[in-house]
């Protein structure tokens, strides 16, 4: 009978295995986030319970009929589909067996056999509900679970503040890598039932075990032994969503590229403006550096940046979308930029021409004035972007053209990231790594950095742990059309002139204004490749705090007239030195209270520290995050329990009605402020 | 079809008309499947003898899998009992509560739980952070990860309360 079924049994045993199905029916309402065809796969083969429906209550005098009354109401929403073809089923095989239940042996109670396999049914004990008697076992602990349960229990995901992931434990026994162990019924039905013995001749059931032990449904024997989590017979839940590791591999990324974002600070009088964000070289890297040969290791080390994000714009790689956001956000502006760029080129032109006519320079906001004032900021950037441009325009993209300028201005140079910035460089990258450098390095980098330095003594230790970076990210990182509300000030003090800062002489934290005060060529066509990080590459540099910081701020005046500042002699970079802003941020209203003297400590030996919080009034998110960033930044550096702090910050989304935030943030970390002499 | 949290809250609550609570704790409200109280006695020899408190249970669409919001009622003049794992504001640092949650719990199985952290207590004091912690505190406790020292919770790297 079962053989000889008719089109709509047939469909039903296509879809069922032993009466139930390969999809679940409804119980949880929640997304289906495991992998459906590797669950299908192992009810198919007897390793995983049919998702069967369930029955809200069950009583063992039940008939048929009250048994197959008691089956859950299948969602309609959910499984309507499911819903009608099982109907169809249960219909065709409740005429299959009405018309044929001739069949010796039949009893009355199992003459509807999708009924009958719900004969001595468990419930489960966290969905409450009844199910076949054929349900899994916890490989531990052999305790019953259904299959809906099961799919549901997972790892917890992982978190920018957790970023582990730990198996699913056992929700009975605790016992890590939560698996299953199914034993099937003694028969088959549906998939895979071709050649074994069905329900029908099994039925009544009579195998001889059944008749030992009496019940005429399966019945689950107690097993002494737990199955390991690798035993072939265990599903476990990490089996049917294989991509736990890939999704923890995203989140730390995230939180890696994340923790490796730095502002590129610029001094400007008094104040430091944020140029750029970078990304900090990990300790790592540093040690494998200072081994490298000192020509070939920037290319090395640079090249694979403007191609990773070349890749994030043609949407590969699997870039978090905050920082997708953020590159169109900077591609927009960099586009926006370029126009201006454009009119700016013209005017600047005409002015040329004007000047050259009138045989003079005028007095104030001409390009040979800035390119004079003793701002420090711009003029290495703006160099670099010089000598790129016109070493080679055509390898705008390709960061390795940085290479031979940086290692000809040190040939000397060891320790690369750091003697990559001759002593009169004045834009410089606040960056720290979370880890000083190893000790073996430490040494040469120092002695390397004496020697590039031209004998001025490092600014401090600090230097030792200064880091430099190398920006992948563009400055408008900062400044894309984020807080777009930027003040006059803001725009003057992109300039790089800290006489016409009107803040200038206010103390250094009150406010922060991040400019973006890179520009690219302007020769440079608006097509896509222009637009894209090539404007972060040109800012791509190796620069150390320490050899600015050399110079206290009254020898910024000096700074002009550095071996390298007759690049800025070009008339590339006067152009470039427009007071032209991309886009700002402007942080405003910091305000701080410490608070209490210490926090809680906890596990791993860490011990925690004092809180500041930090109040924060921007306008977005993506700004407030660059807002933290540089503040901390500002404060001194970063650290893990920073970026931590960080990452759970931005976990939080804006509430409406305010612009007010708070975050704690670890004070041990900021107590060393490279800038506290400085400022 | 109800949801799981629905349907098995039904149960639990059908369980709890018919066979009752354990002693010293009683259903006091549980109009829906969303919010339900308990009031909470310690019986026996105590710090908290004679004290009844109420626990606020709520429930999201996915419980049993997620675990309920759980924690001491502070208004209508009612006040979370002073224990080195509860905040004045209520919340409670259990790690059952937290990452140690399982669907085979049940309210009650929290209820009881909950009871014996408070009959083994040794000394009355409020959690060392406590005034900072409520202070930052989100409104539901389930955004908290639970941090303190003591609390039953398996190794917890991160060094304070973060919200998640």
């Amino acid at each position: 009978m079962g053989n000889s079924s008719s089109s709509s049994t047939r469909a039903h045993h296509e879809d069922t295995v032993d009466f139930g199905s390969l999809v679940p029916q409804g119980v949880y309402t929640g997304p289906r986030d495991w992998n459906q065809p590797i669950v299908s796969q192992h009810i198919v083969a007897r390793k995983l319970a049919p998702f069967y429906r369930p029955l809200e209550e069950y009583d063992p005098s039940w008939d048929d009929d009250q048994i197959l009354a008691a089956r859950k109401e299948l969602s309609e929403s959910d499984n309507a589909d499911t819903v009608t073809r099982i109907e169809a089923a249960a219909t065709a095989h409740l005429n299959a067996s009405k018309s044929a239940n001739k069949r010796p042996g039949v009893t009355k109670e199992s003459s509807r056999p999708e009924a009958a396999v719900y004969r001595g049914a468990v419930e489960c004990p966290i969905c409450f509900l009844y199910y076949p008697p054929n349900i899994n076992h916890s490989r531990c602990c052999d305790q019953a679970i259904c299959t809906e349960c099961f799919v549901q229990i997972k790892r917890a995901e992982p978190t920018t503040t957790h970023l582990v992931s730990e198996p699913a434990a056992c929700p009975y026994c605790v016992q890590d890598n939560f698996g299953i162990v199914y034993t099937p019924p003694p028969w088959r039905a549906g998939i895979s039932s071709e050649g074994s013995s069905s329900l029908w001749s099994l039925d009544p059931p009579r195998s001889p075990q059944s008749i030992e032990t009496s019940p005429p449904f399966p019945t689950h024997k107690r097993r002494q032994k737990s199955f390991g989590a690798d035993s072939p017979e265990v599903v476990t839940t990490d089996q049917i969503r294989p991509d736990w590791e890939a999704k923890l591999a995203a989140v730390r990324a995230a939180v890696a590229r994340r923790a490796n974002r730095r502002i590129i600070m610029r001094q400007v009088g008094d104040r430091l403006i944020p140029v750029g964000v970078g990304r900090i070289q990990t300790p790592e890297e540093v040690a494998a550096e200072a081994t490298d040969v000192a020509g070939s290791r920037r290319s090395r080390r640079r090249q694979p940046q403007p191609n990773g994000n070349f890749e994030q714009f043609v949407g590969m790689g699997n870039q978090d979308l905050e920082e997708l956001m953020l590159m169109e956000a900077m591609r927009l502006s960099l586009i926006d930029h370029e126009e201006h760029q454009k009119k700016e080129a013209e005017e600047k032109k005409k002015q040329a021409e004007t000047a050259l006519a009138s045989g003079a320079t005028p007095a104030s906001g001409t390009p040979s004035e800035i390119q004079a004032a003793p701002g420090p900021g711009p003029s290495t950037i703006e160099a670099r972007l010089a000598t790129h441009s016109s070493i080679s325009s055509n390898l705008s993209s390709s960061p390795a053209s940085v290479a031979p300028i940086s290692s000809g201005s040190s040939a000397n140079s060891q320790h690369g990231s750091q003697d990559g910035l001759a002593p009169s460089r004045k834009s410089w990258s606040i960056s720290r790594s979370r880890t000083p450098p190893p000790p073996s390095n430490d040494d040469q980098s120092t002695s390397s950095r004496r020697k590039s330095a031209t004998g001025a003594p490092p600014f401090s230790a600090l230097s030792a742990a200064l880091v430099s970076s190398s920006t992948s990210t563009a400055s408008a990182f900062l400044g894309g059309p984020i807080g777009m509300d930027g003040t006059a000030p803001s725009t003057s003090s992109a300039n790089g002139f800290p006489s016409s800062h009107p803040d200038r002489g206010l103390p250094s934290i009150p406010i922060i204004t991040v400019d973006d005060n890179t520009h690219h060529p302007p020769q440079t066509p608006p097509d896509e490749t222009s637009t894209h990080p090539p404007a972060i590459t040109s800012t791509s540099s190796s620069m150390s705090f320490a050899d600015a910081a050399n110079h206290g701020p009254m020898s910024y005046g000096e700074l002009p007239s550095s071996p390298e500042s007759d690049i800025l002699h070009e008339p590339l970079i006067t152009r470039r030195r427009e007071p032209e802003t991309i886009g700002k941020v402007v942080v405003s209203g910091f305000s701080m209270r410490g608070e209490g003297q210490r926090s809680m400590t906890i596990a791993n030996d860490d011990v925690f520290f004092s809180f500041y919080f930090v109040s924060l009034h921007t306008t977005t998110h993506a700004s407030l995050l660059a807002c933290l960033e540089l503040f901390l930044t500002f404060l001194g550096g970063f650290d893990e329990y920073i970026m931590t702090a960080i990452s759970a910050f931005s976990q939080f989304s804006p509430p409406n009605s305010s612009n007010n935030f708070s975050i704690r943030i670890p004070l041990e970390p900021l107590r060393v402020s490279p800038l506290s002499g400085h400022v | 079809m109800a949801s799981i949290s629905a349907r098995r809250l039904a149960k639990e609550l059908r369980e709890i008309q018919g066979e009752g609570c354990p002693v010293g704790i009683s259903l006091l409200k549980a109009d829906d499947f969303a919010t339900w109280w308990f009031s909470i006695e310690v019986m026996g020899e105590s710090l908290y003898q004679n004290e009844a408190y109420t626990l606020q249970f709520r429930f999201d669409s996915q419980y049993p899998i997620s675990s309920p919001a759980v924690q001491f009622v502070v208004t209508d003049g009612k006040q979370a009992p002073i224990h080195p794992h509860v905040y004045s504001n209520g919340h409670i640092c259990a790690s059952i509560l937290g990452n140690e949650w399982s669907p085979v719990l049940s309210v009650v199985a929290v209820c009881v739980t909950l009871q014996s952290m408070l009959a083994s207590c040794k000394k009355k004091e409020r959690p060392t952070d406590n005034d900072r912690y409520v202070r930052t505190a989100p409104e539901n406790p389930k955004k908290v990860r639970c941090h303190l020292p003591k609390s039953v919770s398996s190794a917890n790297s991160f060094p304070d309360t973060i919200p998640l």
